[in-house]
């Protein structure tokens, strides 16, 4: 996957967050408060740092990678962070390369997202849905199907706040959690 | 509806190229319209697309087997059935259909119905110029009191395939990798993007250097992986293959002009002011009112000058364009045709043939 | 049918019809004792269910509802199922009550489209409270029909009429005698008769439709304005509704969901069910499932050896026998004709085969072949069809060729070898079992309980290119006792001897060393 070597492992987790020990954190990785990683989950920020906001919920084979835009190669010290706003989903065996992502989107199960794609605010893309050329998703769309239609939604996938609070109860009974390191702003 | 009317309701289809219309008798609009396809040995397979007759026959049993037991949800056994055909329908087709449902199905009886006739049943009328445009061909047969003018009729390729072959290489100069474009995508753009445009823009889209705007442009995703442009010229051009005269100076509007031609000159006025469109194709945005502007500017012509025609007129069948034809039969299916027309079980077993108005055995006056 | 662990396609059977299936898609009918699959067995509609609701319907409700649950609905923006959402929602005055409202929206889980996007408005009932729409043109379709059938009907009086009034004129020559019946009724003081009356012309005429010159079906605004493709509908979506056809989303409505139908399939031939299922849409059983997996050996291929053209190499099959009664199987060469039972015939209609068919007939094993000992019980079943059903007439299909080329030679073997019945407890048979098979150590390898495998010499064709694939086969005739007669007439099983063809495709052909 890479000759580039990767940055030093430098993670910070917020209070409130719950990290699995079980998880693959590789690079510089920012993890927001209340936000959920599960075991087996990948966040690998290989170009620039990650930084994850509140109240996202990362399951498990979930894939989250920060790569160089092969045009880009050349001012690789100029890259902006990745910032992951909050309430985002990213469900099982998802793999998202976006280049920007915003709030409340929800990137279902097996969906590719490249890193040529930007996504804004209240997206979902559907399950298995692939999209590799550029293109910036504007609020509210929805991906669906297997020729990946497009509809705009009416509004904002709602935050699942009843699983996140079963989560957080249930992941530390069976799994080692990392500790935080950061004290909440 | 009664119970006991819907108990003998009965099944109508209208098998096209592209679409496949099916409800029941007495119906104001079919239950479903879906793809003519099938899926035949592991993939999806057009039913037209077949290669010898018992290609046809096996997909037709899955094809019946399909709208019996997913739409119908009816056991065909010694039930009739309606079917609306085109007069131009193959030989092979026809009777594979009727093969498959009297031998496979043991239906009872079998009432086949020309789509340019029973499309007059939607308007009351029954004098008019009927122009179905569909999938693979259109076909223009004027009918007169309830009479086909058979020797009158014209028919070309042009339709919706015409259209999307047109469209793909339009997209081709614009875009690469365009030319592997499914049908499936060709026809959402054309259904989503593209439009009739009037005649004064066509013959300035024409020339090289057009002294007009175009359209706004649409960026069209396909599949998540890629971005057609589909240009505002694209978007008007695209259907300007009906009205472009071919080698024969033959196009969509000559066909109706040509139609007149060769009928009574009495009637000639009387099919003018009576023009039904049908078939998918004709509900596209702009293409009636084009139409008609393409025939008054042919009437100008050296070749239509004696047919001496001010205003044509078009009608609007209680349906939309594309399951017209379907209605006429749901209408003809629900009378006593059904019973006194069909063709019944044993009569097709006495020689197990359809009977064919081409063909000199049946089409003569029977003692 | 589904593709299983079992359902390997490397082994097939010719079905009575010709059509090449693996022993798991087929039927196998015991009254005909025949293989019969999907495509020669007719179809029948059992009941009508909701496949998402699981709920029942009489069939003649089911078609008063136009074959649509009145309480489920599909998406009419990706055609997913739609589910019923709660949704709680505070009264807009806090005084009026205290209770929260629970209200209920159509939302899809895939492509996240909710009755909220049309501006439907939020039910207070879960289910049936859903407006319909009704078709616009359905008043005036109504009006042309009935004016279709009364022109119909008067077309029919009217011939009656003419018909009549024919009769009435023969019967006025008799003027010619000098009295008429009219005369007669006259002077014997009866009333007049009633001249017959054309009947009256009832049939409510609907005004035509009026032609229009002006067509306005172009929108200028299409010129200048850009287009928003996710507010325009695709085709499929248009198709849904086909009385509305609606070009913007904002139009589409929920449909509702087509029921679903539980088949029972029925041999052409005898009109017994092969296969019924049970009436209770949650149940997965059925009352009666002839899979011929219960009744014919299933072959299996074990090993062979490397495929060399021209070359004899072994090939060791597996037979088991799923039945309760020993058999005995036999082989016989691949086109050896399959006796009497193939051939009833179909009735004359049929048999007469039409020239579409004929084409087809490749030279390959016609299997309708007609014994001399074949005529005799032919004509004994076709006065039986004539007396019992006339309704049988029409529905037996005529068989056609296999549509497979053989192109390896299997030595058939002499001998032949029993396979014991099935004993589902001879696992759990702790001693080695004993059997008093004498076999033939030639052909069996190996045998277990209701198992053996059998070695066959398969010869690929001598000019065979490197890396076709090999296909052989082979009739396999085996012992068959049909319990169906010893429970019907009290007599002992009937045991005869059921001959099937079977092919088997070894793989591919390797070069030679």
């Amino acid at each position: 996957m890479s000759d580039i070597t990767l940055p030093r492992n430098n993670i910070k987790i917020t209070t409130g967050a719950l990290v699995c020990e079980d998880s693959k954190l590789r690079g510089d990785i920012t993890i927001g408060k209340d936000t959920i990683v599960h075991p087996m989950a990948t966040i690998i920020a290989e170009s620039a740092p990650i930084i994850i906001g509140e109240n996202c919920l990362i399951e498990e084979q979930a894939k989250i990678v920060y790569r160089v835009p092969f045009d880009r190669v050349e001012d690789k010290d100029n890259i902006p962070p990745l910032i992951i706003g909050s309430f985002n989903v990213f469900e099982v065996g998802c793999h998202v390369e976006a280049a920007k992502i915003g709030d409340s989107n929800v990137f279902e199960s097996k969906c590719f997202v490249g890193n040529k794609v930007s996504v804004s605010n209240g997206c979902t893309i559907g399950a298995g849905c692939q999209l590799t050329n550029e293109q910036e998703l504007k609020e509210n769309i929805i991906v669906y199907g297997e020729k990946c239609q497009m509809r705009e939604g009416l509004s904002k996938p709602l935050p699942q706040y009843s699983q996140m609070e079963t989560l957080m109860k249930i992941l530390p009974s069976y799994h080692h959690i990392k500790k935080p390191t950061q004290k909440t702003k | 509806m009664p119970l006991y009317e819907v108990e003998k309701s009965t099944i109508v289809l209208d098998i096209g190229t592209a679409y496949t219309k099916f409800g029941f008798t007495g119906e104001p609009v079919p239950r479903s319209i879906f793809r003519t396809q099938v899926k035949s040995k592991g993939q999806l397979r057009s039913l037209l697309d077949y290669q010898d007759s018992q290609d046809l026959y096996d997909m037709l049993v899955d094809f019946f087997h399909d709208i019996y037991f997913k739409y119908a949800l009816n056991s065909p056994k010694d039930k009739p059935i309606v079917i609306v055909e085109s007069l131009l329908c193959p030989i092979i087709f026809r009777e594979s259909v009727a093969k498959v449902l009297f031998k496979h199905y043991g239906i009872s009886s079998l009432l086949l119905l020309s789509s340019h006739l029973v499309s007059l049943a939607t308007l009351a009328v029954e004098t008019a110029l009927v122009l179905d445009v569909g999938y693979k061909e259109a076909v223009c047969i004027p009918i007169c009191y309830g009479l086909p003018m058979i020797n009158a009729w014209q028919s070309l390729d042009l339709g919706s395939c015409s259209i999307h072959r047109n469209l793909q290489s339009l997209l081709y100069e614009k875009n690469s990798g365009a030319e592997s474009l499914s049908e499936w995508i060709l026809e959402d753009i054309k259904v989503r993007c593209c439009f009739v445009t009037k005649r004064s823009r066509a013959e300035q889209l024409s020339l090289s250097k057009p002294e007009l705007g175009p359209c706004p442009e649409v960026k069209y995703p396909v599949e998540g992986n890629s971005i057609l442009r589909v240009t505002g010229t694209i978007r008007e051009k695209a259907y300007e293959i009906l009205f472009d005269e071919d080698n024969d100076h033959l196009c969509l509007p000559t066909m109706i002009l040509d139609a007149l031609m060769k009928v009574n000159v009495d009637l000639r006025n009387q099919l003018a002011e009576n023009i039904l469109l049908i078939g998918g194709t004709t509900m596209a945005m702009g293409f009636k009112s084009r139409l008609k502007e393409e025939l008054l500017h042919h009437m100008k012509e050296e070749r239509y000058r004696k047919l001496n025609i001010k205003c044509f007129k078009f009608h609007a069948s209680p349906s939309k364009e594309n399951y017209t034809a379907w209605l006429g039969g749901a209408i003809y299916g629900a009378t006593d045709w059904l019973n006194t027309k069909a063709l019944t079980k044993d009569e097709y077993f006495e020689d197990n043939r359809l009977p064919d108005w081409s063909d000199l055995k049946y089409n003569t006056r029977r003692p | 049918m589904s593709a299983g662990f079992l359902d390997i396609d490397c082994v097939k059977y010719a079905c009575t019809c010709g059509l090449l299936k693996t022993l798991q898609q087929l039927y196998f009918c015991r009254y005909c004792s025949e293989l019969r699959c999907t495509f020669c067995v007719s179809h029948e509609v059992d009941s009508h269910f909701c496949g998402k609701c699981c709920e029942n319907l009489p069939s003649a409700e089911a078609r008063v509802k136009k074959n649509r649950c009145v309480n489920c609905f599909i998406c009419p923006s990706c055609r997913q199922e739609l589910s019923t959402r709660a949704a709680s929602k505070q009264p807009a005055n806090p005084e009026e009550s205290k209770a929260t409202k629970r209200t209920y929206y159509l939302s899809c889980l895939c492509c996240r489209w909710s009755s909220r996007d049309i501006g439907l408005p939020d039910q207070t009932a879960a289910t049936g409270s859903w407006p319909k729409r009704e078709s616009i043109h359905s008043n005036r379709i109504q009006e042309i029909v009935s004016m279709y059938k009364g022109l119909q009907e008067k077309e029919k009086l009217d011939k009656e009429f003419f018909k009549k009034k024919q009769k009435e004129k023969i019967i006025s020559y008799t003027d010619k005698t000098g009295i008429t019946a009219a005369a007669l009724r006259k002077r014997i003081g009866l009333p007049e008769d009633k001249p017959i009356l054309k009947p009256k012309n009832a049939v409510k005429i609907v005004t035509p439709s009026k032609a229009d010159e002006n067509i306005d079906d172009f929108d200028e605004e299409v010129l200048t304005k850009s287009i928003n493709l996710l507010e325009i509908t695709s085709i499929d979506q248009r198709l849904l509704q086909p009385d509305v056809q609606p070009k913007e989303i904002s139009n589409i409505f929920p449909i509702q969901k087509i029921l679903s139908i539980k088949r029972s399939l029925r041999c052409r031939r005898c009109e017994h069910n092969v296969s019924k299922p049970e009436y209770n849409p949650n149940s997965i059983k059925f009352k009666i499932q002839l899979f011929a997996y219960y009744h014919i050996p299933e072959v299996r291929i074990v090993t062979v050896e490397p495929l060399r053209a021209g070359q004899a190499c072994e090939l060791i099959l597996k037979f088991t026998n799923p039945t309760q009664h020993q058999t005995t199987v036999s082989f016989l060469p691949f086109d050896s004709p399959i006796e009497v039972k193939e051939a009833i015939p179909e009735e004359g209609a049929i048999s007469q085969e039409d020239s579409l068919e004929e084409l087809d007939k490749s030279s390959l094993t016609p299997s309708k072949k007609k014994s001399s000992s074949g005529t005799k019980l032919m004509s004994l079943v076709d006065t039986h069809i004539t007396l019992t059903t006339s309704r049988s007439s029409a529905r037996a299909l005529s068989p056609r060729s296999i549509a497979e080329s053989i192109n390896c030679t299997v030595d058939i073997p002499s001998s032949t070898f029993i396979l014991p019945p099935r004993d589902d407890a001879a696992e759990y048979d702790d001693f080695n079992e004993v059997h008093n098979i004498q076999d033939d150590k030639k052909l069996v390898v190996w045998r277990k309980s209701n198992k053996a495998y059998i070695k066959l010499v398969v010869t690929p064709n001598e000019d065979m290119p490197i890396d076709t694939t090999v296909t052989t086969g082979f009739t396999m005739s085996h012992l068959y006792t049909n319990t169906i007669a010893s429970v019907a007439d009290n007599k002992k099983p009937q045991k005869f001897n059921h001959n099937m063809r079977v092919i088997l495709k070894l793989g591919k052909s390797v070069g030679l060393n």
